[in-house]
């Protein structure tokens, strides 16, 4: 943890090219396993990926909307407020799978003629929402930290509202929403397995796959568990490395 | 100090009135302050001197009365705003700098964006205003890493940054150790004697005597007294303002 505090930049950098060497790589060693892993190596690089690629898409756009809904909450017009307001209590008090099979069933039938969505985009939408419920919070808790003081001092150096936000409140405001929010994107590495309900073939279904065929739940799922763990892993380097970065200027 | 021969008017505040709630914080406060002047607003706590300040670049906005400063009325038409903000520099009672920034890019961060200056020019001027401050070898540093004195001096140089016509200071030494605050007075005089106009919420007697050309004490939201040093402190016209005096005499 301290080189990643010293070197935050390499560090991320490291973690970036370990998951994605791991990710291209990982059926290599993979197929030199015995027997139930190494036949199925392909199949586990290939759920990975859509492990990686579900939590890397929900997980920006979550940040995104968790901004943008976070922003919401504190406007000083209250239909906005009350939309924001009523968006996370619908997330946070309903069960993640529920939302999954209600964007995976329930959206196509209100969805104009023609759109049509496949199950990897439903349980992007699903994840990036329930996410975004979750980012919503971390935001707004991030945006109230700032002192009042720095946007009197913007303001009165004549920047534009919109600017204040960009340059001074969403930089101070992500300094203390960073670590909430890495803990929001670990869970997503791991609630993405849902997803396996609407028949997207992500890690978690590939070795319940590959368990059924061979009988041997054991080695399956424990690789699947340690696959898990790297990526989690290499997640979390990640957004500490983020967090060293814009640690700058702070009192410890 | 200043050019008595043609004083322009730049700031024209005419029966000022703000209330917060049930407090009336300005009553009918009226005041023309020209070009080049500086002007020290002195007066017990809560007499609405700092309110006062604070209606002139709107950071509160007054309830009645009309501030027109450089032919622009202040209003919350945005545009007239963000005009006049670009002239009328502030500096905080407790410094406000933007901590996520090193010294260098609190200062260049308005002129690159509301200025649109370039980034080289920027840092040339900002590098001239810390070297006159006595900070240049400070740039790369981040807020927290200075101490209280120096920050305030880096305070001066940002609002300097944007070559305002007018600096509003609020209390500009009031949240400094003893130690400290010899070395901001040491630059706002540098400030007063260059011809810029200052008007200065202080508490220091010493340098409102010395380096003002105009006090105005205020007490209960109206202005009991404006007239120069010399006259307000050998010679005060008001019970309160000499009640005032006797309290705080050991300033200077």
């Amino acid at each position: 943890m301290n080189w990643t505090r010293q070197h935050p930049g390499w560090a991320m950098f490291a973690a970036m090219i370990g998951l994605l060497l791991f990710l291209w790589g990982m059926a290599l060693p993979l197929a030199a396993a015995p027997s139930p892993i190494g036949p199925a190596a392909e199949q586990f690089a290939d759920g990975a990926r859509i492990t990686v690629g579900l939590t890397l898409i929900a997980g920006s756009a979550g940040v995104l909307i968790g901004v943008l809904a976070g922003l919401g909450k504190l406007s000083r017009f209250w239909p906005l407020r009350w939309l924001c307001d009523s968006y996370v209590w619908l997330i946070r008090g309903t069960p993640l799978l529920l939302q999954i099979l209600f964007v995976w069933l329930a959206l196509p039938t209100i969805m104009p003629e023609g759109v049509e969505l496949s199950d990897f985009a439903c349980a992007a939408i699903a994840l990036s929402l329930n996410v975004g419920a979750y980012n919503t919070e971390c935001v707004r808790a991030g945006i109230l930290a700032v002192p009042h003081g720095q946007v009197e001092a913007a303001r009165a150096l004549g920047l534009t509202p919109l600017q204040t936000f960009m340059d001074v409140i969403l930089p101070q405001s992500m300094r203390v929403a960073l670590p909430a929010l890495a803990n929001n994107l670990a869970s997503l590495v791991k609630d993405s397995s849902l997803a396996y309900a609407i028949s997207v073939v992500e890690l978690t279904m590939v070795g319940y796959r590959v368990q059924a065929e061979s009988y041997q739940p054991i080695p399956v799922f424990v690789t699947i568990a340690a696959i898990y763990l790297i990526l989690t892993t290499a997640f979390t380097t990640l957004t500490a490395a983020l967090e060293a970065q814009l640690d700058v200027g702070q009192k410890r | 100090m200043n050019s008595e021969a043609v004083p322009r008017p730049i700031i024209e505040a005419r029966a000022i009135g703000k209330r917060f709630g049930a407090f009336h914080a300005l009553r009918d406060v009226s005041a023309t302050f020209h070009e080049g002047q500086v002007t020290a607003i002195v007066g017990p706590s809560g007499s609405g001197k700092s309110t006062f300040l604070r209606t002139l670049n709107r950071l509160e906005a007054h309830d009645s009365g009309e501030i027109v400063i450089d032919g622009i009325v202040l209003s919350d038409d945005i545009k007239n705003l963000n005009a006049i903000r670009r002239e009328v520099g502030m500096v905080f009672q407790s410094f406000n700098l933007f901590s996520h920034l090193t010294i260098l890019r609190n200062l260049t961060l308005a002129p690159m964006r509301v200025r649109r200056m370039a980034r080289a020019a920027a840092e040339e001027k900002a590098m001239n205003l810390l070297e006159r401050v006595g900070l240049k070898t400070q740039a790369s540093k981040y807020p927290v890493q200075l101490s209280g004195g120096q920050q305030q001096r880096v305070a001066i140089a940002r609002a300097l940054a944007m070559d305002p016509k007018v600096l509003l200071f609020d209390e500009p030494t009031s949240a400094l150790d003893p130690e400290m605050v010899n070395e901001v007075l040491a630059v706002m005089r540098e400030l007063a004697y260059s011809g810029i106009t200052m008007l200065v919420v202080t508490h220091e007697m010493g340098f409102a005597r010395e380096v003002a050309d105009r006090v105005i004490f205020f007490d209960e939201g109206v202005i009991l007294e404006d007239t120069t040093p010399e006259s307000f402190f050998s010679n005060p016209g008001h019970e309160r303002a000499k009640a005032f005096l006797s309290q705080v005499r050991h300033g200077f």
